[in-house]
């Protein structure tokens, strides 16, 4: 769901700006605050950020056809909180956009607000609301992601209806009607691919706890109770 | 799919250029054209980048242009939305779907072009920096900008490790694959599960590995970089100078133009 480099209109690309750089500024804040704790965070950080980017250039079987690449930040979201997944998120799309031309320069604003800030969000409050319930583990990551993912697609909507809403003016009307048609052209592709990403985060996060528990527990994503009873039950 | 452009920029013959002018011509094109109100000034653009980098920089003509042809998809759906549902002026192709009327309107028809011409010219610019530029370069660059040094150095660790956990994807999968990992739906599913989650199982092994090698050669958060120092050539400046010039008078002349 990257937005193209050149494909917002002049007031748009810096007002997204303006909007993500304050989020990344408190990310940076967060994450220099939890390096001077704990000084051996910086390189699982390093490797977490490399790990999105790969999980990202990997392509997903696609029902539709058209091949898609997961998100990838719905997973550091849960393992590292929002605020982090945003600073994160943000070197991740630099790369994307330098290396695989996914996104770009002045479109980076929108896209980090969209995949870096909106969706890690929506997975963070889903994945707490979801342990709240005593929902099982595994569902609760699936319905995180995919919510995720379809918070990232309506944001990116949002973005580009209100750069380019319908009759030219922005009124609420035009901005509608464009909103509904970019998120009807987007959902063929984006609603499939936001269960499969949540399917596959979730058998991640299944043979991460069989094969290395201790992870997640350090990281505090996990109490040691829930990992031995999730073992219990899968094993 | 494993080649990152990275490759390409370390033969560059570009590479060797000063980093700061590579810099100010992507930032100046993307700028002028996201800012353009035709479509020819972006074109204009994408032309003279396209040139530099096949001609100047030796990015082989085959690869730049199907790397150019991957992201117009994006950019075609969205020009086509914005082509039937935007504008108000005369209509000039009008038909029905299903029931449904579809028209493309005069303006629609201007804004659409607009916007696939600056994609166009956006996407010429990277292709630029990321085929003439290694990441490597781009650091120092970084560094000199003042951004937050925990940043800095968060990226160039990703950067290292984007290649390590490539190459380990790829073996896993070419491991599945030839296991017959990805012959079905389910299967590939639950494949890919797996990789994801040894990926991210060895990641954070290799990021324990990688503390205890840095701790134990005294890092203390700070990497220094070196960075060379490349003199400006004359010939370079004057035609960096001329580019902006013709550009910048497009832009001037052609403020008002509409092509439809």
């Amino acid at each position: 769901m990257h937005i193209m480099e050149g494909f917002l209109p002049t007031p748009w690309w810096q007002a997204w700006f303006a909007v993500s750089i304050p989020v990344i500024l408190y990310g940076i804040h967060k994450m220099n605050r939890l390096v001077n704790e704990k000084r051996e965070i910086l390189p699982l950080l390093a490797v977490a950020g490399a790990f999105i980017f790969v999980l990202s250039s990997l392509k997903l079987p696609s029902v539709t056809g058209s091949c898609s690449h997961p998100t990838g930040t719905g997973i550091a979201a849960i393992i590292f909180g929002p605020a982090i997944s945003a600073v994160l998120g943000t070197i991740v799309l630099l790369y994307q956009a330098l290396f695989l031309a996914h996104g770009g320069f002045t479109t980076l604003g929108a896209n980090v607000f969209s995949m870096g800030i909106v969706g890690p969000v929506a997975v963070y409050l889903v994945y707490k609301a979801g342990m709240k319930t005593k929902l099982n583990f595994y569902a609760v990551v699936f319905l995180a992601t995919a919510f995720g993912d379809w918070a990232t697609y309506v944001t990116t909507s949002v973005e580009l209806a209100l750069a380019y809403p319908a009759g030219g003016a922005l009124t609420f009307a035009g901005f509608m009607s464009s909103f509904g048609k970019f998120a009807a052209v987007f959902a063929i592709t984006q609603l499939p691919l936001a269960i499969m990403e949540g399917a596959v985060s979730a058998l991640l996060f299944k043979y991460v706890v069989n094969v290395k528990s201790d992870i997640l527990v350090e990281m505090k994503v996990l109490e040691d109770a829930v990992v031995r009873k999730l073992r219990g039950t899968s094993a | 799919m494993t080649n990152i452009l990275d490759d390409y920029a370390l033969m560059s013959p570009l590479r060797h250029k000063n980093n700061w002018l590579k810099l100010t011509i992507v930032l100046f094109g993307l700028l002028v054209g996201v800012s353009s109100t035709s479509p020819i000034t972006p074109l204009f653009i994408a032309l003279c980048m396209s040139f530099t980098t096949v001609a100047l920089g030796r990015a082989p003509l085959k690869l730049y242009l199907k790397l150019l042809l991957a992201p117009v998809g994006f950019a075609f759906t969205g020009v086509v939305i914005i082509a039937f549902f935007s504008g108000s002026g005369q209509e000039i192709l009008s038909f029905e779907l299903a029931g449904y009327p579809f028209s493309v309107k005069a303006d629609g028809l201007e804004l659409a072009l607009l916007v696939l011409s600056r994609s166009l010219s956006g996407m010429c610019c990277l292709y630029f920096l990321s085929l003439t530029t290694p990441m490597i370069e781009l650091f120092a660059v970084l560094k000199a900008s003042r951004l937050p040094e925990s940043l800095i150095e968060l990226s160039m660790l990703i950067y290292r490790y984007i290649f390590v956990f490539l190459d380990m994807a790829m073996s896993i999968k070419y491991a599945q694959t030839v296991r017959l990992g990805y012959s079905n739906f389910r299967r590939s599913l639950s494949s890919i599960g797996m990789l994801g989650s040894t990926l991210f199982i060895r990641s954070w092994e290799q990021g324990d590995k990688l503390f205890l090698a840095m701790n134990s050669r005294c890092y203390d958060g700070k990497m220094t970089l070196f960075e060379v120092n490349r003199p400006v050539r004359a010939v370079e400046l004057l035609l960096t100078s001329a580019y902006f010039l013709s550009a910048l008078a497009l832009f001037y002349f052609t403020k008002n133009i509409s092509i439809v």
